[in-house]
Order: C-alpha cells, then structure tokens, then sequence
C-alpha cells in the first residue's frame, strides 16, 4: 500500500455525522450541483460553508465530493497528477475520518469518485466516474471585467466580445495565445468556463466526454458542471489552431519521455535531477506506477 | 426521534443514494433511474422533492397527492405555481401554468417540474438531443398530455432561461434539463 494512503483506517470516536456537512448544507450543494448540470457552464451560486481547511485550497472541491460521497463509493484525490502531496493526503485522510465505509484508491479505474487539482487522470474514465475539480478562480472574464454583476450579464448573453480581444492582444504581442493554463472553454455553444487550472493538454477531454465534471470554487462560492457528451471547445480563432504543450527535444527532434515509465504520450513534469539535468516524468503518478506494474507484469 | 426511527424515504443516507442516481440520469437525459428498492413503496415523485426540498425552497403541489404528513417531512415553503422553486404537477392534463423560468443573469432560478406520468416506457417515442446524450437518445413516456412537450418548448425557447423537468411514474425516474431538445409525438 502507498505510504500516503490512509484511507479506510478510519479513526474511531470520531464525532462526525457522515460526510462532515449537515443534511441542510448537503442538499444545497446537491440542488445546486442538479441546476449546474441542467445549465452546462454555468456558474451557480452557492453558500459554500466553512471547512476545517483554510478557502483556497480546496473546500470548493471538497463540499462537492461530501455532497456526493455515500458508503458504497471508491475514492481518490490528486493534486497535480499525484496522490500523496500534502493538499491531496489531507484530503483524502479527512474523508477517511468523516465517512466511514468508503474505500479509497490510489487507482484510476477503481475510483467512483476522484477530487482533482489541476489535472485531469490520463486514462480516460469512464460513465460511472465524476470528476471532481477544485477550481481557485471560476470566471474566465476575471482578467477583462473587474465587476461581478457586470460579468454575470456578460455570461447570460454570451457577450465574451472582450475575451477575444484579449486573445487577439496576444497574437499582435506575441504571435501566440499565452495562456497556459485555465484555457477558456466554450460549453455547448454558450457559456465560456474556467476550467480550473488544468493543463491545455487536458482540455480537449472534457469534449464529449463519458463522465461527468464537476467544479467547486468554495471562496468563490461557485459551482459549475460540463455534463458528459457535450461540446467543450476551447475558444480560439479560425487561423489560429489550440494548441496543447509540446514536449518535442528540440536537440533530437524526439518526444521527451518518462525517465521512470517511458511513457511517450502522458503530460510530463519537468525538473532537475540530483546531478542538475533535465529530466522529465509523468504529472500522473497513478498511470506512471500502471505502467512500470505492466510493464514488470510482462517481464 | 433518532435517525434509525425514521421512515426509509427521509433518513439521510436515502438522500445520498437517491442524489446520485438522480444525478446520472441528469447528466444522461434519456436514461431511466430505477429507484424502487429505495421507496418502500412510497411515489419516486415524493423522493425527488425528499432530495431536494428544505425550509428554504418553495413547492407548489397541483397535484393535492402529497399527505399532511408528507409536508411536514418536506418542510417545505408553499407557493403560487408562478413563484415556486419546485412544481409537483400530473402529466396527464396540459400544463396550464407559467413556471419560474428564472433570468439571463440567474438562470438556476427557474423552476424545477416533477410531472407524474401512468409510465416512462412504452409510450409514444421522443427522441432526444443535447447535452449529455450521445447522438441522439430516446424516452417513450406514456401518459403524458402532449402539451406538456408545446409547453415546455416555450419555456427552454431562451436558453440560459427555462425550466427542467423530473418526469416520473410509481418507481422510476427520468430528467429532462432545459438543455435537451425533443421531437417527436
């Protein structure tokens, strides 16, 4: 068992009702959670309680997973692709201790529910699987319009007029979109999201997916959802084709790939090892550590 | 009182497992969501409401099926079917109501419509198209007066605006978001 699980060894005498929240919180959350998907895209408010973790780092995500959680659910939580940093074995160890039965996982596949920082797991899931995302800022229009009722008028009549010119800024700038992260996406042809700080190597899974995304922004009291098969496009311009990161050596002309897997077609993190070279390994601990067992599996 | 007295339909743990299959099929309009084993014999509506209904929200029952008893578990506001966050109505005569449709700038203010149908299957067949449908999807639900569809046509008319509806016989439930454009019947 991975070092950082502690799932499942819930702690006894520990007086909590289940899933933490009161009955009142959970069934905003859940009325809230029923409009976000009856309205793709869009940001619904919520009054978003307080946790035993400061806002911003993850109580948005965390009403959402307390809100779904039963007994019978599997339950994993990542933060930038991995399992056991401090935010997302917080986590996980404070669902273990307020909702005694469920399992966690450190898998992909088993989980019924995953709760993500800024990544979304490499292997596609599947239709019985919600993806929960903790989103820091949920409104893409943020950077072009500092007034909160102004930006809701612009949401509901998809007036994103000044989005585009900041994209077209970009390109007299720079040749180039520079967002890096938190692409705006348009969902089902009206409402442009935030999708969290995803990577834009993770964006175009959210098109036409098969399960269902949810976003919570707790200090932003905010609740989004991109149902499954439904269009997610991130918004760009006709000449100007969306582009994901590149991870091309530019010395070999060769695709990086993981130092520990080999793995050619995940998203890599790049770092400097103990001797000062670049080296690159999967975002994705949980499809890394796959990988290596097949791979040894086969051996 | 404790939680384990409780009848089946209000104890929390029902809400938990009630929500989620009434998320997926949310998510998937079209699909059906088999609630039985949860009800004991009580109406899939009534667990709908149970789901979501609290002393802030309002309901308007055109149906006059909910018991006293019912309500008090509800503890839910009453309102005119104009004002309502939730309307319990029958399918089986035309809609002669103007729901909540909720505004450009808010539109998780309009209304949610539990409609009660003889059955979801075996009716005449729509076919579905929008968010959370692969292509195209089908529901054949029977018992369910055609202006219910005119209707509710009127009210999606201005997306983001509009009403999304839980249609629901005895046992099973199904969800039509505003998103989801049918034809058909």
């Amino acid at each position: 068992m991975h070092p950082a699980d502690t799932m499942g060894q819930s702690r006894d005498g520990a007086e909590y009702g289940f899933g933490f929240l009161d009955e009142d919180a959970k069934r905003e959350l859940r009325r809230t959670i029923f409009k976000a998907v009856c309205i793709p895209g869009h940001q619904v408010p919520y009054a978003s309680r307080e946790m035993p973790i400061a806002r911003g780092f993850g109580t948005g995500g965390m009403q959402l997973t307390l809100a779904l959680l039963g007994p019978d659910d599997t339950c994993k939580v990542i933060d930038q692709g991995a399992d056991d940093s401090v935010n997302a074995a917080n986590i996980r160890n404070f669902f273990a201790l307020t909702c005694p039965g469920v399992t966690g996982t450190l898998r992909t596949e088993e989980a019924s529910v995953i709760q993500t920082r800024h990544r979304i797991p490499e292997l596609p899931l599947r239709a019985d699987q919600i993806l929960v995302f903790q989103v820091p800022y949920p409104d893409p229009l943020v950077v072009v319009e500092p007034n909160a009722a102004t930006r809701r008028r612009m949401h509901g009549r998809a007036d994103y007029a000044r989005l585009w010119v900041k994209l077209y800024e970009d390109m007299v700038a720079f040749d180039e979109i520079t967002i890096s992260h938190r692409y705006p996406t348009r969902i089902n042809g009206h409402y442009i999201i935030d999708p969290s700080p995803i990577p834009r190597w993770d964006v175009p899974k959210l098109h036409q997916a098969e399960c269902l995304y949810l976003f919570g922004a707790g200090r932003e009291k905010r609740i989004y959802a991109v149902p499954p098969h439904t269009d997610a496009v991130p918004i760009t311009f006709n000449d100007v084709p969306f582009r994901v990161e590149d991870f091309t050596d530019r010395k070999t002309g060769r695709r990086h790939c993981c130092r520990r897997c080999g793995a050619g077609d995940s998203f890599l993190d790049e770092f400097l090892d103990d001797a000062g070279a670049r080296v690159f390994q999967c975002s994705d601990a949980a499809y890394c550590d796959m990988r290596l067992e097949r791979q040894e599996a086969a051996e | 009182m404790s939680v384990l007295d409780l009848p089946r339909l209000w104890r929390p743990a029902t809400h938990q497992a009630l929500f989620r299959r009434i998320l997926d099929v949310a998510a998937r309009p079209g699909r059906i969501a088999d609630l039985s084993d949860l009800l004991d014999g009580r109406p899939a509506a009534l667990a709908a409401l149970a789901t979501f209904c609290d002393n802030t929200q309002t309901l308007a029952d055109l149906t006059g099926t909910l018991t006293r008893t019912d309500l008090a578990f509800l503890d839910v506001g009453r309102a005119a079917p104009d004002a309502a966050g939730f309307i319990l109505a029958s399918g089986a005569e035309p809609p002669d109501l103007a729901p909540r449709l909720g505004t450009l700038d808010a539109p998780e203010g309009g209304a949610t419509l539990v409609v009660l149908v003889d059955s979801l299957s075996d009716g005449p067949e729509l076919t579905l198209r929008g968010p959370g449908i692969k292509g195209t999807g089908t529901l054949a639900p029977q018992g369910l007066a055609p202006g219910w569809l005119a209707a509710r046509a009127r009210w999606c008319a201005d997306f983001p605006m509009g009403v999304d509806m839980i249609l629901t016989d005895a046992t099973r439930l199904t969800v039509l978001p505003r998103t989801t454009q049918i034809e058909g019947a």
